[in-house]
């Protein structure tokens, strides 16, 4: 039985996965390949799939909250290591939820042109929070710098420590033609070499997802086979 | 999309198709005598889970903010490859893996990933779905990053393997498991994410070796074959940048003596 539910996911897989490539990528103007698709009606099913797609993502936000409740939920009663910070969690994640609920209905007045209530639990809680986090992550970062050279000194780490001192550098709106030619070498050093490496690493991982989801594509892939 | 991009694209699509499978075959007939280049973060791999089984602590796989249905899809699925050769081999352990992850389309293919590697070992009766955790932040991945420092502390984790979505905030993740002293294996599939692996990372994986999990945890011929029809498709980009590159150099001479004509 399990062998024929996964035989039956491969193809599936195989069918919509070509279905939506031919959907998606064949235009009008294609040779024999556009009047297949015309025909076929294959861009309104590949839009239909899409669309599934959608809801489909929509749903595991449900299946995303039972998780929340069940992983949280059981370690308050088994009283865990961290379990006041679930407890918090939980309430706070329940709180918003029911005032959310309570905007939607009416039920929590807002004066014209004001924030809601919601609006302002998020603006200063969340966003409060992410601004501090993010100025950690300055931080952690010099932190990490340091810690590369500390770990051992290889080529690749003096030169990434270099380059980062030159880039901080040569951002520094100071006058004096030192600093000016520091940052004509950081934009150089920006423009070239750093564009230079960055498209050659996204390429790679782009050629990367090309090959993966072939294999997807052709029914070689583990998650949909067992 | 025009039709010259169409036909292109097509092209690379069928190319990386027709390459994989006769690589494919060609792997097999070989019989595992392919090498493969050696990946320190592969190397590394099983003794983490070794560490992770005889300290009877979890080891700690996360997905960042990769998701099914976007742009982020494959690398989620490679992921979930390197995740299951870790959890089969740690399901011989009694602490099973904890998967955490910022996009809930991604929660069935971690507990399935998770189920799938316990189930391949016979040993199901351990699984458990609550290993595979959705820690909310979404677009707010600040906040996934804030509450993954405080559950490696929490969940004592011995090591950690962050391979998905990640921007800057993985400076953040990392920045925590080194000071706890927690080996950390990282790549993502952004720049910032990138840059911040290969700095603050033990062992951090490059651009697309992610993609390569199961060829060197598995070796299964249509793995290596996809290492394979990378290479052959990475060749065929150098020549198309370079042919046209030293054509301009100079001044349209190498098309002449190719094709020639004036």
């Amino acid at each position: 039985m399990r062998r024929l539910l996964a035989i039956l996911a491969t193809v599936i897989v195989i069918a919509f996965g070509w279905l939506t490539v031919l959907g998606l990528f064949v235009g009008d103007n294609l040779g024999f390949l556009s009047p297949l698709v015309e025909a076929g009606r294959i861009r309104e099913l590949t839009a239909l799939l899409l669309q599934i797609v959608v809801m489909t993502a929509a749903v595991t936000i449900v299946i995303g909250v039972l998780n929340l409740f069940q992983v949280h939920g059981g370690r308050i009663l088994r009283q865990r290591r961290g379990w006041p910070y679930s407890l918090v969690l939980l309430f706070s994640a329940v709180l918003v939820w029911v005032l959310t609920l309570l905007e939607r209905n009416g039920m929590v007045f807002t004066p014209a042109g004001e924030r809601t209530p919601s609006t302002i639990l998020l603006e200063t809680v969340q966003v409060a929070l992410e601004a501090a986090f993010a100025s950690l992550v300055l931080f952690a970062l010099v932190y990490g710098a340091y810690r590369l050279m500390r770990r051992r000194v290889t080529w690749t780490g003096f030169l990434f420590t270099v380059v980062v001192l030159v880039v901080l550098i040569g951002t520094l709106p100071l006058p004096g033609g030192g600093f000016s030619l520091m940052a004509q070498f950081n934009t150089w050093l920006m423009n070239v070499p750093v564009s230079a490496g960055a498209r050659g690493i996204l390429l790679g991982i782009a050629l990367a997802t090309v090959v993966t989801g072939v294999r997807v594509l052709i029914g070689q892939d583990r998650s949909y086979r067992e | 999309m025009d039709s010259t991009t169409q036909f292109i694209t097509l092209a690379i699509i069928l190319l990386a198709l027709i390459a994989h499978l006769i690589l494919t075959q060609a792997s097999r007939r070989r019989q595992g005598r392919t090498a493969l280049r050696s990946i320190a973060a592969y190397e590394t791999l099983p003794l983490l889970v070794g560490e992770s089984i005889e300290a009877d602590r979890p080891l700690h796989l996360s997905f960042g903010s990769a998701s099914l249905g976007t742009d982020g899809t494959l690398i989620a699925l490679s992921a979930a490859e390197l995740f299951y050769q870790v959890a089969q081999r740690a399901a011989t352990g009694m602490t099973p893996p904890i998967i955490t992850l910022s996009n809930t389309s991604v929660l069935p293919l971690a507990q399935d990933t998770l189920r799938r590697a316990y189930a391949t070992r016979g040993r199901i009766e351990r699984y458990q779905g609550g290993a595979a955790r959705w820690y909310a932040g979404g677009g707010q991945t600040l906040a996934f990053a804030a509450a993954l420092t405080s559950m490696v502390a929490d969940e004592q984790v011995t090591s950690n393997i962050l391979a998905g979505s990640y921007g800057a905030e993985l400076a953040l993740i990392l920045d925590t498991t080194a000071r706890r002293n927690q080996m950390s294996i990282a790549t993502s599939d952004q720049l910032e994410g990138q840059a911040i692996a290969f700095a603050m990372s033990e062992r951090p994986l490059i651009g697309e070796e992610i993609f390569s999990a199961g060829a060197y945890l598995e070796g299964k011929p249509n793995q290596v074959a996809t290492i394979a029809s990378l290479d052959i498709l990475r060749w065929l980009v150098i020549f198309m940048i370079l042919i046209p590159t030293i054509n301009v150099l100079t001044e349209g001479e190498l098309f002449r003596l190719i094709f020639g004509g004036r």
